[in-house]
């Protein structure tokens, strides 16, 4: 098990349970180095004030919010301690809900939750009540300075947290005029066929990145000193794919099925009207 | 004295109306310090002619251009803040100006086009305040990649279909920035500003890319309001819809490569914050305003060839009736090989997919 990101205590109403977090997720992306082509070193990124024309050290630098174009107002570190964050090393728990009332949308990050020395017992406690009542505990949590609303759920025999982002936070839904959309019994009976044919439990397993495998194949093979074959770029790929489309849209042409543009005469969009004579 | 240097020694002559010698021909000229252009922006106002003055200066680069080529014409008689006709016959030219006979789906019989093949007649269009030229993609002669082709244009639309008219040089792209500045009134087509012109151009340069990938050579102008023009020069094997199919699917490409950038959407509130590239009008008898053609925009800013090299210096306002003539004189005209670059595409996809 990797190291704790936080710990702190579970708190609600008389019972403490002290806990650590864990991150329950990571990405695996392959990470890369900037360096420079010409020399092969690896380049540092500098903090370069453009006024003063010198390099600044971390000590001499402080935060600002862009209030306007150009125009910053400056916090410092002790701005930042004023601010009050209660939940600083608990998870006050607010209420019980059922999970699936939860959208998906909500969920941020996912973090397991362990007990800590001697604090076994009323984290079992806690686990088996959530399981019994099928419930998830709302709670807050400050991770790295900032306070997050977060959900306690259980998961396979441990205490799962998910941070949550706040309302404000998820994006307005797009309006879409799909309820006058008129579909007809059959084509929603085919529909339900398709569904039916492809209808499976969900296996995570099925599913690899398969980009990033061939990448570490392309790294693996560089290392070797092997002459690493034409892994053609995506543009390259590209570029064939248009040229068999437009040969493709060419031939259809001398054949006589002449492709037809999407708009001719009698659907003509009032923008070139307006265009031809303005 | 050039034809040129006659023609604007005669226009130095201060009277509102004129009759001038052009070639021989004598064309009258009236109304010479009707403001066109109002003043803007700190520029004094462009007259009539100025507008005679500009295309006189520009003729020797854009008569070839616009060499047997049917020309459309809007005028606005009175300055670009007033009405505007968009006229495509023309009952009683004169005589240097020459007429052809064309079958119209539109009239359903044949009606009268103009040909611009000389000053004479460029600078009777500027009489009637025609500022944007619009001519067809394809042109009337056959030489030298269109032999064979039928000479006959009008009498039927199979006898137009079958002609040389149908086969254009050029398959184009009109890319038009949807990315409003905010300072537009409601109902009103996006401004030209920095950062939607900077996108058009970054998409410009990808698509030069892309089709370089193809071994296919692209000439790009600024459209003389917000957007650009791209041409392919192309053999006339291919009639306007294969013309069409062929940008229809670079578009279709484009978009699906960068869909953040790009829209082909009819519906121009589809369209905001992307730019619309436009394959549409590769189709015979619509256009795109000409290389050098004024257009109606207060600043007085003209369509003009750049070099790919230089796109990323210029910006659409940079190119005026004032200023264009002189670039023109020092840099020449990027797109004077155009019509000598034209490339064989159906041996060049054969290459490519074989």
């Amino acid at each position: 098990m990797p190291r704790a990101i936080w710990s702190g205590s579970i708190s609600f109403g008389m019972v403490t349970i002290p806990v650590k977090l864990f991150g329950a997720t990571e990405s695996r992306d392959i990470r890369f180095n900037l360096i420079h082509a010409t020399c092969g070193s690896k380049l540092q990124q500098k903090r370069w004030c453009p006024t003063d024309e010198v390099e600044v050290p971390w000590n001499e630098t402080s935060r600002g919010y862009e209030f306007a174009k150009g125009q910053y107002v400056v916090l410092t570190e002790e701005d930042f301690e004023q601010l009050p964050l209660p939940s600083k090393h608990t998870i006050e728990l607010s209420a019980f809900v059922e999970e699936q009332e939860i959208d998906p949308v909500f969920y941020e990050k996912s973090y397991y939750l362990e007990p800590a020395e001697r604090a076994e017992k009323p984290y079992a406690l806690l686990l088996k009540a959530l399981e019994e009542k099928k419930l998830s505990a709302t709670a807050s949590i400050t991770i790295r300075k900032k306070e997050q609303l977060c959900v306690l759920r259980p998961h396979k025999g441990t205490i799962m947290l998910e941070t949550l982002y706040y309302p404000d936070e998820i994006r307005q839904e797009r309006s879409s005029d799909l309820d006058r959309v008129k579909v007809s019994e059959k084509e929603l009976g085919m529909a339900f066929t398709l569904i039916e044919l492809l209808k499976k439990p969900f296996d995570p397993s099925e599913y690899r990145d398969t980009y990033r495998e061939a990448l570490a194949q392309l790294i693996e093979a560089k290392l070797e000193g092997k002459q690493v074959v034409s892994a053609p770029a995506a543009r390259d790929t590209g570029v064939i794919d248009l040229a068999e489309a437009l040969k493709r849209s060419v031939e259809a042409a001398k054949k006589g099925s002449k492709p037809k543009p999407p708009a001719r005469a009698g659907t003509r969009p009032a923008r070139r009207r307006t265009r031809k004579v303005g | 004295m050039s034809e040129v240097g006659d023609v604007l020694a005669q226009l130095d002559e201060r009277k509102p109306r004129l009759v001038l010698n052009v070639e021989g021909h004598a064309l009258p000229v009236t109304n010479l310090d009707k403001v066109l252009w109002p003043a803007a922006e700190g520029s004094s106002p462009l007259t009539k002619r100025d507008l005679l003055r500009y295309m006189t200066r520009v003729s020797p680069w854009l008569l070839p251009h616009l060499a047997g080529r049917p020309l459309f014409v809007t005028r606005y008689p009175d300055g670009i803040n007033g009405k505007s006709f968009y006229q495509k016959h023309w009952d009683e030219p004169p005589d240097f100006a020459r007429n052809i006979s064309i079958y119209s789906s539109h009239k359903e019989g044949d009606g009268d086009y103009l040909i611009c093949g000389n000053l004479a007649t460029l600078l009777w269009l500027s009489q009637m305040a025609g500022l944007e030229l619009h001519p067809w993609f394809s042109r009337i002669d056959p030489q030298p990649d269109a032999k064979g082709k039928g000479r006959k244009f009008s009498g039927s639309e199979a006898t137009l279909d079958k002609s040389v008219l149908n086969f254009p040089d050029f398959v184009v792209v009109d890319l038009d920035p949807y990315e409003y500045s905010g300072r537009e009134g409601k109902g009103e087509e996006p401004e030209l500003h920095r950062r939607a012109f900077n996108r058009t151009r970054d998409l410009a340069l990808r698509l030069r890319e892309l089709l370089t990938g193809l071994g296919l050579q692209t000439f790009v102008k600024t459209s003389g309001r917000t957007g650009l023009h791209l041409y392919l020069p192309i053999l006339r094997k291919f009639d306007y819809d294969a013309a069409r199919g062929i940008a229809e699917t670079i578009g279709r490409y484009a978009l699906q490569q960068w869909p953040g950038e790009v829209t082909l959407e009819w519906s121009v509130e589809r369209r905001t914050g992307k730019i619309f590239f436009d394959y549409n009008q590769n189709s015979r008898g619509k256009s795109l305003a000409a290389i050098f053609s004024p257009r109606r925009n207060a600043l007085g800013t003209v369509s003009m060839p750049v070099a790919w090299e230089q796109l990323e210096e210029i910006y659409p306002t940079d190119f005026t009736l004032r200023t264009a003539p002189d670039l023109l004189e020092e840099r020449g005209d990027p797109w004077a090989e155009i019509l000598s670059a034209k490339q064989d595409l159906a041996q060049l996809l054969e290459e490519r997919t074989a």
